[in-house]
């Protein structure tokens, strides 16, 4: 990527087309994007729109104008307001899915190892890490008060004599504190497998090399089980 | 007939061909997996009557047949790690009822949460993850239930993706044949809260406390409604079919009052991404649209749930609220939750509410719940665990598992 003086990067149209192209050549893409009438239905229920400059009648719109230069303008931070609730393909009065497209950006961001993406995502990594390594996503030894300081003081409930508490939960899946769940390491490795596949470990290598390394070390001791 | 409607915001009385105005046609995506299945292109993990299906209609009154046996837990990664007692009061009344299931280990996530916070994978991905855990249930005969809503809303639209485009289909066999697995689609996908209402009067049957001056309050979870709306419970007599029936249909059915409010389509404000990293905006969405209305609006003693993650961010969100002067409060937990309060389950040990931040003690209280005795029995069991103790299940693996 070329900078300019002012430390701003410089983005060749052709880019810019690409990424344009990129989104469109997307098989979901027909079905998300149809004709809009620009009537803010959408918008109305869009929970970021009230906090954030973000709009998912602008998102329609600009992929409407087919203008490289328009959509590149939603490639960086804009992209990730986004609460992904779908309000707005439920209401919108052409089935248009803003939100779908909003996915179909993101993908592209983070596959390209956008700096946007990379900045965005970095404090995720903790999830990110457990997700694609252990098959799950969030575990009770996560949720502890230093973390999540602004859930009050009663989350300290969750992280004195933990093991113990779990071990009272009377499933015997959910008897662990590291993941939601026990997941076997058998699903493990079918998913490692679906994810080499499907290129799911190459898109966190693009947009997180270190957490790709950690990743794959757990992969590695995991298959070799 | 066919008819022209706006949107689809709720008109449970189409029984019909819908053809938009902007001239697409939606398709009951069943009847196009069956011919898929004719062809021999997929196996469809069928609704059999060994699984004794209740019917329900759907938002554009297509049948939709729940099964309420026989059924394969698929857990929620939100659930478990902050709201255990949402599959444990599951599982308490699907043992009152002698339904058979399993509940085990080899399940993954659907990853979905992880796609919508971070864009970090792709439908091939999505899809190839849904149809292992599908697989999985087809291979024990079993059919799945799905407990997360985000989990039920990507894999109704993994399902609608693959039985639209072949190239998905391809990609996903071949990835299913490297891992032992083959294509197989259910014929619906069915969320836990399907199953609490299609059961609402069964479990009605079991109420031990009278609910009637209990004001609940419903959030829908989004990925259950929005997310490929038509694939979803709507029924005449709730709200006059203009809302999803699910959630209200359970409470109204214990006796509850069921109160509106004016944000009741609003999403809770988790976001995926944001209640993690950028939870100023997930709360103050969470008081400023959810609980103040239902609190000033409504007067709800109870706001009630049908996810993990709107449990999360609903309860956790709260107590901040406090430092910019909101005062209002109200006890959030699963539909399946409150179910079980009503009909005696133990606070602590199978409805687990210490987990929760908001305060549910008074609306215990106004039930009529003795939570503090429920509390000291709690507290000496977990004395005895610590001693070596063992936990009463209320499920064993099976054998050898
Ligand atoms: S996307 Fe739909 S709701 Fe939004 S402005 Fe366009 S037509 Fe209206
Ligand atoms: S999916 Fe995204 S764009 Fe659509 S309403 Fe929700 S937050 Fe707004």
């Amino acid at each position: 990527m070329e900078y300019d003086e002012n430390g701003v990067s410089i983005v060749p149209f052709e880019l810019k087309k690409e990424i344009f192209e990129e989104a469109r050549r997307d098989f979901r893409y027909e079905e998300y994007v149809r004709g809009c009438l620009n009537c803010g239905v959408c918008a109305g229920g869009c929970p970021p729109h009230r906090f954030f400059d973000f709009s998912p009648r602008i998102v329609l719109q600009k992929m409407k104008s087919k203008d490289p230069e328009l959509i590149w303008t939603m490639m960086d931070e804009y992209v990730w307001a986004c609460f992904q609730c779908f309000t707005c393909a439920m209401i919108c009065p052409f089935l248009n899915s803003p939100g779908g497209v909003i996915a179909i950006l993101r993908e592209i961001a983070v596959r390209r190892g956008f700096e946007s993406a990379k900045k965005v995502l970095k404090p995720y990594s903790r999830v990110l890490l457990k997700l694609t390594a252990y098959g799950n996503q969030l575990s009770p030894d996560m949720i502890q008060p230093d973390f999540f300081p602004d859930w009050g003081p009663h989350i300290g409930y969750a992280s004195t004599d933990l093991a113990v508490k779990r071990k009272a939960i009377p499933m015997p899946t959910l008897q662990v504190t590291n993941l939601a769940w026990d997941v076997a390491p058998e699903a493990m490795k079918e998913l490692y497998d679906i994810f080499d596949e499907a290129g799911v470990f190459k898109i966190i290598e693009s947009v997180d090399p270190s957490l790709y390394e950690i990743i794959q070390d757990i992969v590695d001791d995991v298959r070799s089980s | 007939m066919a008819i022209e409607i706006g949107n689809r915001l709720g008109l449970a009385n189409v029984k019909s061909d819908y053809i938009h105005a902007a001239g697409r046609k939606l398709e009951d995506i069943h009847d196009e997996l069956l011919e898929l299945e004719a062809k021999g292109e997929v196996k469809v993990i069928h609704v059999k009557d060994e699984n004794k299906p209740i019917e329900a209609e759907t938002l554009f009154g297509w049948k939709k047949k729940i099964p309420t046996n026989k059924l394969w837990h698929h857990k929620s990664c939100g659930q478990c790690g902050n709201i255990p007692g949402y599959p444990v009061s599951l599982l308490w009344f699907m043992n009152k009822f002698g339904i058979e299931y399993i509940d085990e280990r080899n399940q993954t996530s659907c990853t979905a949460w992880n796609y919508h916070g971070s864009g970090t994978s792709n439908p091939v991905g999505l899809a190839a993850v849904a149809v292992r855990n599908w697989h999985r249930a087809y291979e024990l005969g079993l059919f799945p239930l799905f407990h997360c809503a985000t989990t039920f809303g990507d894999y109704k639209e993994m399902r609608n993706l693959l039985v639209e485009h072949k190239e998905l289909r391809d990609e996903v066999r071949r990835i299913m044949h490297k891992i032992g697995r083959e294509l197989v689609i259910p014929e619906y996908i069915v969320h836990y809260s399907e199953w609490v209402h299609v059961m609402r009067f069964e479990i009605a049957k079991l109420k031990k406390y009278d609910l009637s001056n209990v004001i609940a309050t419903i959030h829908p979870a989004c990925h259950t409604y929005k997310m490929i709306p038509e694939d979803c419970i709507y029924d005449k007599e709730i709200y006059a079919g203009k809302r999803t029936a699910v959630s209200t249909g359970i409470a109204l059915a214990l006796g509850a009052q069921v109160a509106d409010y004016s944000t009741w389509y609003d999403c809770c404000g988790f976001g995926f991404r944001h209640i993690l990293t950028e939870r100023e905006a997930s709360r103050s969405f969470v008081m400023d649209r959810k609980i103040r209305p239902m609190v000033r609006e409504a007067q709800s003693d109870v706001c009630i749930t049908q996810d993990t993650g709107c449990t999360t961010t609903l309860d956790k969100n709260q107590w901040i609220g406090k430092a910019m002067g909101y005062t209002e409060q109200v006890p959030v937990m699963a539909d399946v939750m409150f179910a079980a309060l009503a009909c005696g389950a133990d606070v602590y040990k199978i409805v687990q509410l210490q987990w929760h931040t908001t305060d549910w003690r008074p609306l215990c209280e106004k039930i009529g719940i003795d939570w503090k005795k429920s509390e000291d029995e709690y507290d000496a069991y977990l004395e005895e665990l610590k001693a070596g103790g063992k936990t009463v299940n209320l499920y064993e693996y099976p054998a050898g598992k």
